[in-house]
């Protein structure tokens, strides 16, 4: 019997997929079809735990803004 | 007002050159300590392990207490707030917060004609460069604090404890310092600034120790300051109790004293021998005819020719001891050495030769160390290639005493000897070298030693003859130690050195006055404050060093590579994005464009296996720790005057003290990590560039960067450093008709797999060892005796497979093994090296034998 998934196609760099493909390679719960090398087609449910994934990984390649120093957090 | 900032970056390109938020903003002098895992600079350190466990214990314990007064000197710790009570801020200025929000600052009317802004908070001093009144204020500034940024059009410098205590120790009165920033800033002058100048000023700088005829003085212009160390217990009986209490006598001026090579001092030439000749004469009465002298050489100190100083004798093993306690009661001790006065150890005759002219920054520099006649210990800090050699000699004909110079490498020792040499007219019989190979004593009885800091420091079992050395080094007493890139020793060798050795002054230099740990603010201590930072744009303008352009090119990872990269291990991801094909591509590209306009190119990478696979596969020479110490030399000639070699591809060992002025491109394609120190010693490699004269001269410093990869973070964070003396990073993301060059390496996608999985086998065993000596020439031996890993030295295998793979059969394919260019020099050299005559030689040689 034919299953229906909902999904959202992801546009994205050659690297982005990468690490996509690398953090579904975990469980893989998150790509439904890899089409090419810039196009996924991923879960709709997992969207949200993927950008913060994404987020989380892509901190270490880039310089996070830092916050000033005399930021008004105590106040 | 609020305090002006630069805009938020606007894309991620603009980001490199923008970003000066206030954590990436390094002042050289307050560095924050970083994740001391990655950034550590412990290669560097001359940490010798065989350190006794007393002394080590003995070190950390002095480190901790420095550490605890360093920290105590922290502007920004002590909570100035200003605000006052009730202030609400206004409308447009309520969104910046409480902190930041400046507004009840008042402007004087006038403010658009006052180059400077305070923050009374943490004592940041914003200065408008394109301000008419710009070129006053840096002059005062660079006296009264340090310098943190200095991009076009606006500088940042900061207020700290160190460089009040620089300017209170060049003559300058607390009164002037505070009245002169009230006439440059736009606000009335914050009350907290003005407390915290008072407060530095108080205590820094008033109480002096002063070696004098052998004797340890602590000297103060202020009596009843004596009284009170005189009445602590623990100083107090440390005082020699011959003396008759405190004794007065005048303070010394600059008087007589020229800096030699300093347009003066032709004329005063002659009038230096007459004095020299005659008796020492009292200061004080000297000190009035020559004003005028001494006025023009030092315009910032002001007249206190006749102050009466005051001073009480301390035991010479009781130093240490006083040094300490006085930085308890916040009264640091300055250390002076009126070596004019000095007749007790013997003079050395040294002075520039005739034709030597300093610069003007150099003669800046020297007159902050000079400042009052007597040599003040401190560090100066120039750019690489603009003479800082030349600026540690003439200091030493100044003093003319007996100098100790320490350096990092036994190539430096040498160069440094050839430098005093072709400086000064120093009998070349009074500049000795100590290190492993040489152990001379100069022949007078004084001169000049240059040795390196493992030689002074190492406590292992040394030879008869070193040992001898040693205790002839420490039996004596030395004018001047001259320190040689200051920055690498970590404070305890130091401690060390100091220690063991007695100087009367001490000179640091450097160019990079920075550390990825937080021991940069010792030095302050252990040496003396920063006398002198240049500022590397103005130099560049004035011709002195070459002007650089600098750019970063983004080479985006293949997709193979960049799998790869997610799953391998941390030493694996360096490896992977220095051999990415596109790094390569880019790499090659840039050489075939440089050589073709006839520069001279250096490649840099701090990666083993990416550098000797980028020159083997361009065919290019190259030099790591593993090469011999002939071959060295013969690259390096071939590199220098050699037409057909225009590309030398160096790891880190050509990081520091490489002296190839052809050189005019830089190329970076792996490095170590954040370290902003290497970005800057290696853009040093090209600042001495030799054609930077030439109308419209620019040198090049690339740095291949791997897109999406951890390269990128450390990237931003190497070219701080830079950023701040004013380049400008400027952001390639596709380099024009790359694709067109012939040969690209890499083309195809079969290729690039074929790297990939090359790569990861040959990285497999853990690689080659890394370990590299700072030493560009390395040890005697040391080079040839390495283990020969990865690929060349390998022995034989044994594998299993079918006889299908040994016919061709599967996918295996022979590939062209690539020959190093080094090997191909060498063939050469034998093939040309003979002239004809020798030739005709060796045959009658050859008959005659017949």
């Amino acid at each position: 019997m034919p299953r229906a998934v909902r999904g959202v196609l992801i546009t994205c760099e050659p690297a982005i997929k990468s690490i996509i493909v690398h953090l579904d390679s975990e469980n893989h719960d998150i790509i439904i079809e890899d089409l090419d090398e810039t196009h996924l087609f991923v879960k709709e449910n997992m969207i949200q735990v993927l950008k913060a994934k994404l987020e989380e990984h892509l901190k270490e390649t880039y310089r996070p803004e830092e916050p000033l120093q005399d930021s008004d957090k105590e106040y | 007002m609020p305090p002006k900032r630069k805009a938020a970056p606007a894309s991620s390109g603009a980001s490199k050159a923008g970003r000066t938020s206030a954590m990436s903003t390094p002042g050289p002098a307050t560095p924050r300590s970083l994740d001391s895992s990655m950034m550590s600079d412990a290669e560097d350190d001359l940490n010798d392990p065989e350190v006794t466990e007393v002394q080590r214990q003995r070190e950390q314990e002095l480190g901790q207490e420095a550490d605890e007064f360093v920290n105590g000197w922290d502007l920004a710790k002590s909570h100035l707030q200003t605000r006052p009570e009730g202030w609400s801020g206004d409308a447009a200025t309520a969104y910046f917060g409480g902190r930041r929000d400046f507004s009840f600052l008042p402007l004087k009317p006038d403010h658009p004609n006052r180059p400077i802004w305070i923050d009374p908070n943490k004592g940041v001093i914003v200065l408008e460069r394109f301000n008419p009144l710009s070129e006053q204020a840096t002059d005062f500034l660079i006296t009264v604090a340090e310098p943190k940024s200095r991009p076009t059009f606006l500088h940042e410098y900061a207020l700290t404890t160190h460089s009040l205590y620089a300017a209170v120790s060049v003559g300058l009165d607390p009164k002037d310092i505070i009245n002169t920033l009230d006439r440059f800033s736009k606000t009335p002058l914050p009350a907290t600034i003005r407390k915290f100048i008072n407060k530095c000023t108080h205590s820094y700088g008033k109480v002096k120790l002063v070696l004098q005829n052998n004797k340890y003085f602590v000297e103060s212009v202020d009596a009843e300051m004596l009284e009170t160390l005189l009445k602590d217990p623990i100083i107090g009986p440390l005082r020699v109790h011959s003396s008759e209490g405190i004794t007065t006598s005048y303070a010394p001026t600059m008087g007589g004293l020229v800096i030699p090579g300093t347009k003066n001092a032709a004329g005063i030439r002659q009038a230096e021998l007459d004095k020299a000749s005659g008796k020492p004469v009292a200061p004080g009465a000297e000190a009035g005819n020559e004003a005028d002298l001494y006025a023009t050489l030092n315009d910032e100190d002001d007249d206190d020719d006749k102050t009466a100083v005051h001073s009480f004798e301390i035991n010479d093993n009781a130093v240490e001891i006083v040094q300490k306690r006085c930085l308890e009661l916040g009264y640091p001790i300055l250390e002076e050495y009126d070596f004019r006065n000095d007749d007790v150890n013997a003079n050395l005759e040294i002075d520039l030769r005739p034709n030597t002219q300093i610069r003007p920054y150099q003669e800046k520099s020297l007159s902050k160390m000079f400042g009052n006649g007597r040599a003040k210990s401190g560090i100066i800090v120039l750019p690489c290639g603009a003479g800082k050699t030349l600026v540690g000699i003439t200091a030493a004909c100044t003093i003319k005493k007996g100098i100790i110079v320490l350096c990092t490498s036994s190539m430096s020792v040498v160069q440094w000897r050839q430098e005093f040499l072709k400086w000064s007219n120093v009998n070349p019989d009074d500049v000795a070298i100590f290190t492993a190979e040489s152990k001379n004593k100069f022949s007078g009885n004084t001169g000049v030693i240059v040795t390196t800091y493992s030689m002074v420091t190492n406590n292992r079992e040394r030879s008869h003859e070193s040992k001898k050395m040693m205790d002839f080094l420490k039996g004596r007493e030395w004018g001047l130690m001259l320190l040689d890139e200051v920055h690498v020793v970590p404070a305890e060798v130091f401690r060390r050195v100091i220690s063991s050795i007695k100087s009367h002054s001490k000179l640091g230099l450097t160019a990079t006055l920075l550390r990825e740990d937080d021991k940069i603010s010792h030095l302050n201590f252990l040496i003396g404050p920063k006398l002198y930072e240049a500022n590397w744009m103005e130099l560049s303008q004035q011709g002195h060093i070459a002007k650089v352009q600098c750019a970063e090119v983004w080479c985006p990872m293949p997709t193979e590579f960049y799998d790869e990269y997610l799953r391998a291990n941390s030493r694996m991801k360096r490896t992977l994005y220095a051999m990415n094909p596109r790094k390569f591509q880019a790499c090659q590209y840039l050489i075939n464009y440089h050589e073709s306009r006839g520069d001279k190119i250096i490649v840099f990478s701090d990666e083993l296996y990416s550098l000797k696979q980028y020159a083997l596969k361009l065919n290019k020479v190259y030099i790591y720790g593993g090469t011999g110490q002939a071959e060295r030399m013969q690259v390096l000639e071939n590199f220098q005057h050699n037409p057909d070699v225009n590309t030398l591809f160096l790891s880190k060992i050509g990081d520091t003290s490489l002296d190839l002025p052809e050189a005019t491109v830089l190329i970076q394609i792996s490095s170590h990590f954040g370290s902003r120190r290497q970005e800057a010693q290696r853009l040093g490699r090209i600042l001495r560039a030799k054609r930077r004269n030439d109308e419209g001269f620019n040198a090049f410093f690339y740095s291949l960067v791997s897109k999406d990869t951890q390269e990128m973070y450390y990237s931003s964070k190497r070219q701080a450093f830079l950023v701040d003396q004013g380049y400008a990073f400027k952001v390639i993301t596709q380099l024009a008709n790359i694709e067109k060059t012939p040969d690209l390496a890499f083309a195809t996608a079969k290729e690039r797999r074929e790297l990939l999985q090359r790569t990861l086998v040959d990285n497999e065993k853990g690689g080659e060892d890394d370990v590299e000596t700072d030493d560009l020439f390395g040890k005697p031996g040391g080079g040839r005796g390495r283990k020969k890993g990865g690929f060349g030295g390998g022995g034989v295998r044994r594998t299993a497979g079918t006889l299908g793979e040994l016919s061709g059969g599967h996918d295996m394919a022979y590939i062209e093994q690539n020959k190093a260019a080094n090997k191909t020099l060498k063939k050469k050299a034998k093939e040309v090296g003979q002239n004809a005559f020798f030739k005709k030689i060796a045959r009658e040689k050859e008959r005659n034998r017949k």
